[in-house]
């Protein structure tokens, strides 16, 4: 062997951020997310006293709910808190509960069960092609106009994996028609992603070496047809969002969060989705995304719920089946408890993110929203949803229902809430002004 | 967003006078205008096209993505369904209105503005004179020619990643199979359509790009890619001829003197960095494992500079899953895969390779869906013995099957009418047949046994169950969608797909259960193609075992959940009788009886091919395929249903070769 000049190879090996390299411990409590003078990384931005940028997360869980347990009876702000949303008791003032919304995409006559056509409709508004949704997802759309200075225009993550195994299924978030960006679901990826160390050796590396990749995508995609042109631009696309990820880190980027453990029962739904809730707070504290999906079951998902002492069936079965029999409505309620005590979770978090003058929360507007409301008849209309966070002129501390698209719903929430002038969005067509 | 709304209201009423003229009479953009897109809400298109349940009827819709000349050719063709003389007597007005018996039930309400836009188009139509009649039928004639699609990029699946960087770099990692899943598209998980590289894969391909070129030289160049001494860490000369062999085996095909000269510069950078020739090399390997020319498949067609290298590619990826070898590469280098005869030669030598049998298998594991079984899971109070060990066992149970008709040159319609199987001990024990001499060795089902091939075999029965119970609408939909390669159209939305409760004094049987689908309207037309094909399956259960009578549990429930009390068992006999729709005489009684049905029916038949097909494209037939199809057919059938030479007949096809062999 020559001896080397400049780097220690150990060093750059241990540089790369591989899974597995790093100690292996727990999640660091919330103080982690302090700088050494115990200020917040709001606090001092490089942007000086620029306003704190908004956030947007959408938050999914598949097969829908039991209305009769999930949707308060009264609207306004006295409503009495249900049985599925006991969980977010103690945020009332944070969320407002919309109820009433309505997914015509679903309703598209075409190809797919009833469950493609209400998830193409809930994410882009329009129906399913027969492979994928018809168009980008709403946080893809408001992902165009927040997320240029990030340095992950968005994040997709996901939790459970149990499901039919179909694209339109497994995926939230689409850059278009037919063009899923599938979640990341393993906890020590994701923090590779975001906080995996990197040298500045192996950044000018990996940039040299993504210079010559582009390259050789254009020459390619010059001699070939369109549709086939179409695809290597996809990639482009990709390689470019890999260039800006590697190096454009924010000022606020640190090494302080650990990494989660590698080990462990990766079908532990509930432990996976804390860790992802985990890791997407410090994403978003830290500033490296401003959009945010997090899919914690798949649509039509297959979950199984061993810690609810529920093992006879999967969820899709749970929600057809004996749902209409006593004990087949208290199975579905506990399910969508826990689903909204995940969300829940979030919620906790991102209060107790400091930030500026107040916590991430204030900063963060969170849509929490499954493909149909009651689960069995997959219902399409009546959708019940909920909004969190204090970002723009959002009302919160009760629930509302509206007569409205889930299109007139996204248009209000990223204009008038999020402050992203997306100009329309397919199935809308006007603001839901009882919310804001 | 209003003014939207109403710019589509304008449009509709532009459209409408499209279809008529200002004194009211109907005009032929009246069909493309009025009639096409109502017959599509109506959904008459989801079953009538060649992989719907009416694929064999005398009404097709053509393809989504047809030219205006096409759907107006569509809207004509509609004369032969129409009575001249009495439009009120035309099958185009009777069947969908189910006046007469029509298998997608009642699609258009008589007496409805529906019905009216129909009777306009056929009175239309009726009211056309010889001449125009004559026209009609040559326009027809011209738009039914269609062109033949062009070969698209296509980008390694990942279980073709992985082999490759095995044969690439001796590699055996199998990093992709920690990059984000494959979702399936059509069936399998290879549609050329669906292969995106969203920033998280391309993420994924960098960092095991990175990964594997560091384990290629850990330690030197154990693998022996550098056939050169460099006589230093910058050694133009050596780099280059590193680059060009490299890069021929990595981009599958010759460099061009430009990638020579950006590849062995980045070599050099990298090299004169860390004064160590193979750190260059290393980032050769890392980059290009990274370039679309690696990771996509790119073709440019046969006459095209590298089509011959193209070709080679094309052959290995679909016999072997992996990267051309090196004989095959010298193959194209010498343009010796230009003829049907060389194809022929090369693709009979290549079947020879245990490579090719990993290949079919992987074919066989998306067909089927191994992956439904192999994460199934199952109530463990009914089904006790069932665990991923057994449903690994099942799946390997038919791929000894599948293995042994296809490399012994078996007749491949045994794969649904065999009488015997491969089963592991504990599988002989689940089935309850007698042990095999060894693990998956060939034993005879017992001679009153119902069970017969692949339709006997534990893992259809159990990857088309529920965790408590079979499902005989799955099985059904398995039979329809995998075998016939028919799609049947879902459930309306809103209807409550709620079956019957089955309680402890009103037990019932599946069968029982399933007539609610048969007595509504709404759920007949389609669950008559299906759940009288899945309850002749009822005597096995979600796992697989006999059962001669159904055991029904009941948990006795108490105020309080967890209070158990002793459950009560009601066994009820089952009636398996069954039929598939659509096929004559088909009526049977066990999966061994519809076996025999399936082996001799040409729809079945022919739905083998198209799925070979569709997994060696990477996309569904197309109507211009039709001619390629019918020929594989012709081959599989004239040579006793030989899988091998169903694939050799393919590899030959137009469609596969992007035009013709010499």
């Amino acid at each position: 062997m020559s001896l080397r000049k400049g780097i220690d190879r150990r060093r750059f090996l241990q540089g790369v951020g591989l899974s597995g390299t790093a100690i292996r411990v727990g999640l660091p409590a919330l103080g982690a997310m302090f700088n050494t003078n115990g200020t917040a990384y709001g606090a001092e931005t490089s942007r000086g006293t620029a306003p704190i940028e908004t956030r947007f997360v959408t938050w999914f869980n598949g097969n829908g709910i039991i209305e009769k347990y999930w949707i308060p009876r009264d609207t306004g702000e006295a409503y009495e808190i249900t049985p599925c949303l006991r969980p977010l008791a103690r945020f009332r003032d944070d969320f407002h509960v919309i109820s009433g919304v309505d997914n015509p995409g679903a309703r598209v006559p075409g190809p797919g069960n009833g469950h493609h056509n209400s998830m193409s409709g809930l994410v882009s508004g329009l129906g399913f092609t027969g492979r994928g949704a018809g168009g980008a997802s709403v946080d893809q759309a408001i992902a165009q106009q927040l997320g240029k200075e990030s340095r992950f225009r968005s994040l997709q993550i996901g939790v459970c994996q149990e499901s039919f195994g179909e694209s339109i299924q497994r995926n939230m978030s689409w850059a278009g028609r037919d063009r899923p960006l599938p979640p990341e679901m393993i906890p020590h990826r994701l923090f590779d992603r975001l906080f995996g160390s990197k040298e500045e050796y192996w950044i000018d590396r990996k940039k040299s070496i993504l210079d010559a990749v582009s390259d050789d995508a254009k020459k390619l995609k010059s001699d070939l047809d369109h549709n086939d042109q179409l695809r290597l631009d996809e990639y482009l696309t990709s390689v470019r969002s890999l260039e800006r990820s590697v190096a454009s880190l924010p000022p606020e980027y640190s090494q302080v969060v650990e990494q989660p453990a590698e080990g462990g029962d990766l079908k532990d739904w509930p432990r996976i989705a804390k860790l992802q809730s985990d890791l997407l707070v410090h994403a978003l504290a830290s500033r490296q995304t401003r959009v945010a999906s997090y899919m914690l079951t798949k649509c039509q998902g297959l979950s199984r719920f061993p810690w609810l002492g529920y093992t006879n069936d999967r969820h899709h079965g749970y929600t057809h089946g004996e749902v209409e029999t006593p004990k087949g409505q208290r199975i579905m309620r506990d399910i969508n408890r826990w689903h909204v005590e995940e969300f829940a979770y979030l919620l906790a978090k991102l209060k107790a993110t400091p930030e500026g003058a107040g916590t991430l929360l204030d900063h963060t507007c969170v849509l929490f929203q499954h493909e149909h409301a009651e689960a069995n008849p997959h219902k399409n209309n009546g959708l019940a949803m909920i909004v969190a966070g204090h970002v723009g002129s959002l009302k919160t501390g009760r629930h509302t229902k509206v007569t409205g698209t889930v299109g007139d719903l996204y248009m209000t929430l990223a204009e008038e809430v999020v402050g992203a002038k997306i100009g329309g969005f397919p199935s809308a067509d006007k603001k839901l002004t009882e919310i804001v | 967003m209003v003014r939207k709304l109403v710019s589509r209201t304008l449009l509709t009423a532009a459209a409408l006078a499209l279809g008529t003229t200002a004194w009211g009479q109907t005009t032929e953009a009246f069909f493309a205008s009025e009639l096409y897109p109502l017959l599509h809400r109506t959904q008459c298109n989801l079953c009538h096209n060649d992989n719907g349940v009416a694929g064999r009827t005398a009404f097709q819709f053509p393809e989504d993505d047809a030219t205006a000349e096409q759907i107006a050719a569509f809207g004509l063709e509609m004369i032969e369904l129409i009575d001249r003389d009495d439009v009120l007597r035309s099958r185009l007005l009777l069947k969908p209105t189910q006046r007469i018996e029509h298998t997608g039930g009642e699609r258009i309400k008589p007496g409805s503005v529906e019905e009216q836009t129909l009777l306009t188009w056929i009175r239309y139509l009726a009211n056309l004179d010889e001449a125009q009649v004559q026209t009609a039928r040559e326009r027809i004639r011209r738009a039914s020619t269609h062109q033949q699609q062009a070969l698209s990029i296509r980008r390694l699946t990942h279980s073709q990643y992985n082999n490759t960087l095995r044969d690439l770099l001796g590699d055996q990692t199998r990093p992709a199979d920690s990059f984000p899943k494959e979702d399936f598209v059509h069936g399998f998980k290879n549609a050329a359509e669906a292969q995106g590289i969203p920033p998280l894969l391309a993420e994924a391909y960098s960092a095991a790009a990175e990964r594997a070129a560091r384990g290629a030289f850990r330690g030197g160049d154990h693998q022996g890619l550098v056939s050169c001494k460099p006589a230093g860490a910058t050694d133009a000369a050596c780099a280059e001829t590193f680059v060009r062999q490299f890069g021929a085996k990595a981009f599958r095909r010759p460099l061009n003197t430009q990638e020579v000269g950006v590849y062995s510069g980045l070599l050099r950078e990298e090299g004169a960095r860390l004064n160590d020739f193979l750190d260059g090399a290393q980032i050769v390997v890392e980059a290009m494992l990274q370039s679309p020319n690696f990771l996509f498949r790119t073709e440019h067609g046969p006459g095209s500079e590298f089509g011959q290298f193209e070709t080679a590619s094309r052959l290995s990826y679909f016999l072997w899953d992996t990267m051309p070898s090196a004989e095959l590469r010298a193959a194209a280098e010498a343009g010796k895969l230009g003829t049907a005869g060389e194809i022929d030669t090369v693709a009979q030598g290549m079947l020879k390779d245990p490579r090719a049998r990993t290949s079919m298998d992987e074919f066989l594991a998306q067909w089927l869906r191994f992956d439904r079984a192999l994460t199934a899971t199952r109530e463990r109070r009914l089904f006790g013995t069932f665990n991923p060990e057994l449903a690994a066992a099942m799946t390997e149970e038919t791929r000894q099957l599948f293995g042994y008709l296809v490399w012994e040159g078996r007749d491949f319609r045994e794969f649904f009418s065999a009488d015997y199987t491969f089963p592991s001990s504990a599988l002989a024990e689940l089935y309850a047949m007698r042990q095999p001499p060894e693990e998956y060795a060939k034993v005879p089902y017992p001679a009153d046994s119902g069970r017969a091939g692949v339709l006997g075999q534990g893992t259809i029965l159990t990857l088309t169950s529920s965790p408590s119970d079979t499902s005989p609408t799955g099985r059904g939909l398995f039979v329809r969608e995998h075998f016939l390669c028919q799609q049947v159209p879902p459930p309306p939305p809103g209807v409550n797909t709620t079956l019957p409760m089955v309680t402890e004094s009103k037990p019932l049987t599946n069968r029982q259960r399933l007539e609610i689908h048969l007595n509504s309207a709404p759920c007949k037309s389609c669950h008559m193609l299906i759940d009288p094909i899945g309850v002749g399956f009822e005597q096995y259960d979600a796992i697989g075992r006999n059962r001669d009578q159904l055991t029904l549990t009941f948990q006795k429930e108490g105020e309080d959940d967890d209070e158990k009390k002793k459950p009560v068992e009601v066994k009820i006999d089952l009636d398996t009788s069954a039929h598939v729709q659509g096929i004559e005489n088909s009526d049977f009684k066990t999966p061994k009886e519809l076996g025999k049905i399936l082996a001799n029916d040409p729809t079945c038949q022919r739905c083998v091919v198209k799925q070979l097909f569709r997994y060696a494209m990477g996309r569904e037939e197309k109507a211009a395929d039709q001619p390629a199809i019918d020929a594989m057919l012709a081959r599989f059938q004239s040579t006793g249903f030989q899988f091998r030479e169903l694939m050799i007949a393919l590899v030959k096809s137009e469609p596969f070769m992007g035009g013709g062999l010499e």
